[in-house]
C-alpha cells in the first residue's frame, strides 16, 4: 500500500510567492504578446499607411522608432510596447488607487494582489482597448472582483476575469470599426471561430492563420493570448511549483477534447467541423485555462471538484461556440459560470465524501 | 551503526512524566515530593478510572511536582538514583483475559495505549475495533524499528500475543516491506506499507485497514517501543527502562540513534552540541514534530528529538505573521492524510466548526497528522491544536 509523500522545505504557498511565481509565468506570454502586438499593427500599417491612427499610442509607435516598411523584431516589439505598456500603466493605477482607498477604510496595508491581476487584465485586453474601458473594467475588478470580499484569501473570484467580463459586456463591439485591428470581435478578442464557423480551414487560411502561426502567436485576438506556446511556458512553471492544481489544468484539455470529438462525430458542419486541437489554438482557451480558471482562490478546491469543474469549463466552451456561432469566444463567461460554481460543486464532492464516511462499520 | 553493538547509551540524571501526554485525565498523586520511589512504582492515577495507573520510569527521588495554569499537572521529576532497585510484577499465567488487561492496568503498560478517535487512553473494559502496533517509521532520520525489534524479538512476539488475547478484535501488525517481524497469526494480521513519509504513521494504517466513521465505535494503537516494553514485563517481570530515539537534524553534529531513559531531560540528552537560539528543537521528525522546549523531558512514546534551525527560514510555523486565509492548491493535498479533503477540513478547524469537522474526518486525525497541514499552509495556523480544541469538544459532547 503506497502513502502520500510530503516533502519538507518546500516552501509554503504564502500570497507573496504566488504572486511571484504568477508573474514569472506571465513573462513569456506577456513578450509573445508585445511582439505579436506589434507584429499586428505594423503589418496593417504596411498594407494600407494612410490608415495611420493620431493616438497616443499611435504617436509612441513612432516615437519608439518602430517602423513599418521593413520591419524587424525590434520594430514589432517597440511597437508592441507602445500599445501594451499604457494599458498596464493605467491598469496598475486604477487598481493600485482602489487598492489604495479599500487599505486606508480597512486600515490594512495594501495587498500586492493587484499587480498579477493587472497585467492579466491587459493582456485579456485587445491593443485597440480604449482607456476609458481599461480604468472601468479595472475598477470593477478590484472593487467587485475582490474588494468587498476582503481581499485575497476570501475572494471567490478572479478580479481579471469579472474585469474583463464587464468590458466584454458593458462594450459588445467597441473595437470593431477600428481599421488598424482587423480580425477582431470586440473585446471578446479573435474572430477566428467565427471565420471557422463560416467557411472552415479554408476560410482561415484565407485570413492567414495556420496551426503554426496560431501555436507561436501570429494572429489577431486579444494580446496576450494569441501564443499557446508561451502559455504552455507559464503552465510550466506554474506546475513545476505546484500553484495550479494539475488535475484541474487535465480536466478542462480532457473535457474540451470529449465534447469537440463528439461534434467532430456528429458530421454537422461550421464549428461543430473544428477539431480539438484547433479550439485550443484559437481563441483565449488556453491562456483562460491556465491563468483564470487555475486561481487557486477561485476554483475548487478539492480533487474531485477539480475534475468536474475542469470537464464542465473543456465542454462548455466548445459548446457555446459552435451552438452558439455568434459567440465568438465563450472563454471568459464560461470560466465566471465555472468559478461561481465552485463552491457548489465542491459542496458536492464534500457531501460524498462524508456519505462514505458515513457507510463506515466503525 | 554496527549492529552487534547496539545504540549508543545515554543515562538521565533527571527524568519525567508529562501531563499533557495523556489527554484528558485528572491526576491523582500517589506520591509527594521528597518520595523515595523504585521503577516502575505508581506514581499517579486517574481519579475518574483508578486502575489505570501511570508508572515511575525510574528510580529515584521525586524531585518535583509541576504544576501550571489551573493546578493542571505539568510534570513529576524524578532525581535518578538506580541504586533504589525495580519493581517487581506478579505475570498472569498466558490467556486470562481479564487477569492480562489488569497485569496491563497494574504495571503502567495500559497507558502506552491510545484510541482513535481522540487520542485517550482506553477505558479497562472497552473492547476496540481493531488494534494497531505500527512496527515501521518511514519519518526523516527516523531510527529504523527492525533492529530493535529483532533484538528484542522475544519480548515483541510475546507482547503480541498477549495484546491479541486482551480483546477479541483483530491485531493488525503494520510493517515495512520485506518479511513481518513475526509470523502471522490466527488474531494477528500482518500488513505491508509502502509510501512517503506518512507511510508509518497509525493514521494511514487505519484508513487503510479499519477507517473510522460516525459509528462511535474505537481503534487502539500502540508504537513498536511500547509492545516491547510489555513484553519485557511478560518476560521479565521488571519494567523495560529503555527506549531508542534518533537524535538529528542541521544542528546535531552527527545524527545517531541513542539508548536512552523514557521520560529522560532533552537538556542533557543535548549536551554539548551546537544549539544556539536559531535552533527549534522538535519532539518528532521535521514534518510531524511537536517544538517544545529544551528544558522540557522526552515526551511518552517519542522515538525522535530534531534540531532544526529556524534562522532565516520562511516557514511559519514557528513565527512570521501570515494572512490568516487558506490557499488551496497541490501542495495541501500532499500534506493531508488520506482520504481527507485538507482545506474544508482546515477552514472548519480554523472557524472552530467542531460538527463539520466531524464530518470531514476530524475523528480519524490525530495531532500528528495534521502538523504537516501546518507546514504546508501560509495561513499561520497551527492546525494540531485546532484539531486537539475541535476534538476536546466532540468528546465532551459524545
Amino acid at each position: 500500500m503506497a502513502a502520500p509523500d510530503f516533502q519538507m522545505g518546500d516552501e509554503s504557498g504564502t500570497y507573496r510567492r504566488i504572486f511571484r511565481l504568477q508573474l514569472l509565468a506571465l513573462a513569456p506570454v506577456t513578450v509573445a504578446a508585445t511582439v505579436n502586438t506589434g507584429y499586428q499593427y505594423l503589418a496593417a500599417l504596411a498594407e494600407n499607411p494612410a490608415i495611420a491612427g493620431d493616438g497616443l499610442r499611435d504617436n509612441l509607435v513612432s516615437a519608439l522608432g518602430a517602423d513599418y516598411r521593413n520591419p524587424w523584431l525590434f520594430d514589432y516589439f517597440a511597437a508592441g510596447l507602445a500599445f501594451l505598456l499604457p494599458v498596464f500603466a493605467l491598469a496598475l493605477l486604477v487598481g493600485g488607487f482602489w487598492e489604495r482607498v479599500i487599505g486606508e477604510r480597512r486600515q490594512r496595508p495594501i495587498e500586492p494582489g493587484f499587480i498579477p491581476a493587472a497585467l492579466l487584465f491587459t493582456l485579456l485586453m485587445p491593443g485597440a482597448a480604449g482607456f476609458v474601458h481599461v480604468a472601468f473594467g479595472m475598477s470593477f475588478a478590484i472593487l467587485l472582483g475582490k474588494g468587498i470580499f476582503g481581499g485575497d484569501g476570501k475572494r471567490f473570484l478572479n478580479p481579471a476575469l469579472v474585469g474583463v467580463a464587464i468590458v466584454q459586456v458593458s462594450f459588445p463591439g467597441a473595437t470593431d470599426s477600428h481599421p488598424l485591428w482587423q480580425g477582431l470581435a470586440g473585446y471578446a478578442g479573435s474572430d477566428a471561430i467565427a471565420l471557422f464557423h463560416r467557411g472552415g480551414e479554408t476560410a482561415l487560411a484565407g485570413a492567414g492563420i495556420d496551426a503554426w502561426s496560431a501555436f507561436a502567436g501570429g494572429i489577431p485576438g486579444q494580446m496576450g493570448t494569441a501564443s499557446l506556446l508561451a502559455v504552455s511556458l507559464g503552465a510550466a512553471l506554474l506546475l513545476y511549483h505546484r500553484v495550479i492544481a494539475w488535475r484541474l489544468l487535465a480536466a478542462q484539455l480532457i473535457g474540451l477534447a470529449l465534447v469537440a470529438t463528439v461534434y467532430n462525430l456528429s458530421g454537422a458542419g461550421g464549428a461543430a467541423s473544428m477539431s480539438a486541437w484547433w479550439h485550443l489554438l484559437l481563441g483565449s482557451f488556453a491562456f483562460g485555462a491556465v491563468f483564470l480558471a487555475c486561481d487557486p482562490m477561485a476554483s475548487c478546491c478539492t480533487n474531485p471538484g477539480r475534475w468536474i469543474q475542469g470537464l464542465l469549463i473543456g465542454g462548455l466552451v466548445v459548446l457555446i461556440r459552435v451552438a452558439n456561432p455568434t459567440h465568438p469566444d465563450a472563454v471568459i463567461p464560461v470560466m465566471l459560470l465555472a468559478s461561481i460554481s465552485a463552491p457548489l460543486i465542491d459542496h458536492a464532492a464534500m457531501a460524498w465524501n462524508i456519505r462514505r464516511r458515513a457507510r463506515r462499520g466503525v | 551503526m554496527p549492529g552487534s553493538i547496539g545504540p549508543e547509551s545515554k543515562t538521565a540524571s533527571r527524568v519525567a512524566l508529562l501531563g499533557r501526554d495523556y489527554r484528558g485525565i485528572n491526576f491523582e498523586l500517589l506520591c509527594n515530593e521528597g518520595d523515595e520511589v523504585r521503577a516502575g512504582e505508581a506514581l499517579m492515577c486517574d481519579v475518574r478510572r483508578p486502575r489505570i495507573r501511570f508508572n515511575a520510569p525510574a528510580a529515584g527521588r521525586v524531585a518535583r511536582i509541576e504544576r501550571g495554569a489551573r493546578r493542571r499537572l505539568v510534570s513529576v521529576q524524578i532525581e535518578v538514583d538506580e541504586g533504589l532497585g525495580v519493581v517487581e510484577f506478579e505475570v498472569p499465567g498466558s490467556g486470562e483475559r481479564g487477569s492480562l488487561r489488569d497485569f496491563m492496568l497494574e504495571s503502567g503498560a495500559w497507558s502506552s495505549l491510545r484510541t482513535r478517535p481522540f487520542g485517550k487512553i482506553p477505558d479497562p473494559d472497552a473492547e476496540p475495533a481493531a488494534i494497531f502496533v505500527s512496527a515501521l517509521d518511514a519519518q526523516p532520520l527516523a531510527p529504523d524499528p527492525r533492529p530493535i525489534i529483532d533484538a528484542h524479538g522475544d519480548e515483541f512476539a510475546a507482547a503480541l500475543d498477549a495484546l491479541a488475547g486482551i480483546c477479541a478484535a483483530p491485531l493488525y501488525l503494520c510493517h515495512a516491506p520485506g518479511d513481518a517481524p513475526v509470523r502471522t497469526g490466527d488474531k494477528i494480521r500482518c500488513v505491508a506499507f509502502d509510501g512517503g513519509h506518512s507511510a508509518g504513521l497509525p493514521g494511514v494504517h487505519i484508513n487503510a485497514l479499519c477507517p473510522i466513521g460516525f459509528g462511535g465505535g474505537e481503534v487502539w494503537q500502540l508504537g513498536y517501543q511500547d509492545v516491547i516494553a510489555l513484553g519485557y514485563l511478560l518476560l521479565h517481570a521488571t519494567p523495560w527502562l529503555r527506549r531508542v530515539i534518533s537524535l538529528g537534524g542541521k544542528s546535531i553534529r552527527n545524527s545517531r540513534d541513542l539508548m536512552v531513559m523514557p521520560g529522560a531531560s532533552i537538556e542533557e540528552l543535548l549536551a554539548g552540541e551546537p544549539i544556539d537560539t536559531q535552533t527549534q528543537i522538535l519532539a518528532g521528525s521535521e514534518i510531524y514534530g511537536r517544538p517544545v522546549e529544551r528544558s522540557s523531558f522526552l515526551q511518552a512514546g517519542q522515538r525522535q528529538l530534531t534540531a532544526v534551525d529556524i534562522g532565516g527560514m520562511e516557514s511559519k510555523t514557528w513565527g512570521r505573521a501570515g494572512s490568516g486565509a487558506v490557499v488551496p492548491g497541490d501542495r495541501l493535498e500532499a500534506a493531508a492524510p488520506p482520504g481527507i479533503f485538507p482545506v474544508p477540513l482546515m477552514r472548519a478547524l480554523q472557524l472552530g466548526d467542531a460538527e463539520r469537522a466531524r464530518e470531514l474526518g476530524a475523528l480519524e486525525l490525530l495531532e500528528e497528522d495534521v502538523r504537516p497541514l501546518s507546514h504546508a499552509c501560509a495561513s499561520n495556523n497551527d492546525y494540531a491544536s485546532l484539531l486537539r480544541d475541535v476534538l476536546d469538544r466532540l468528546d465532551v459532547a459524545r
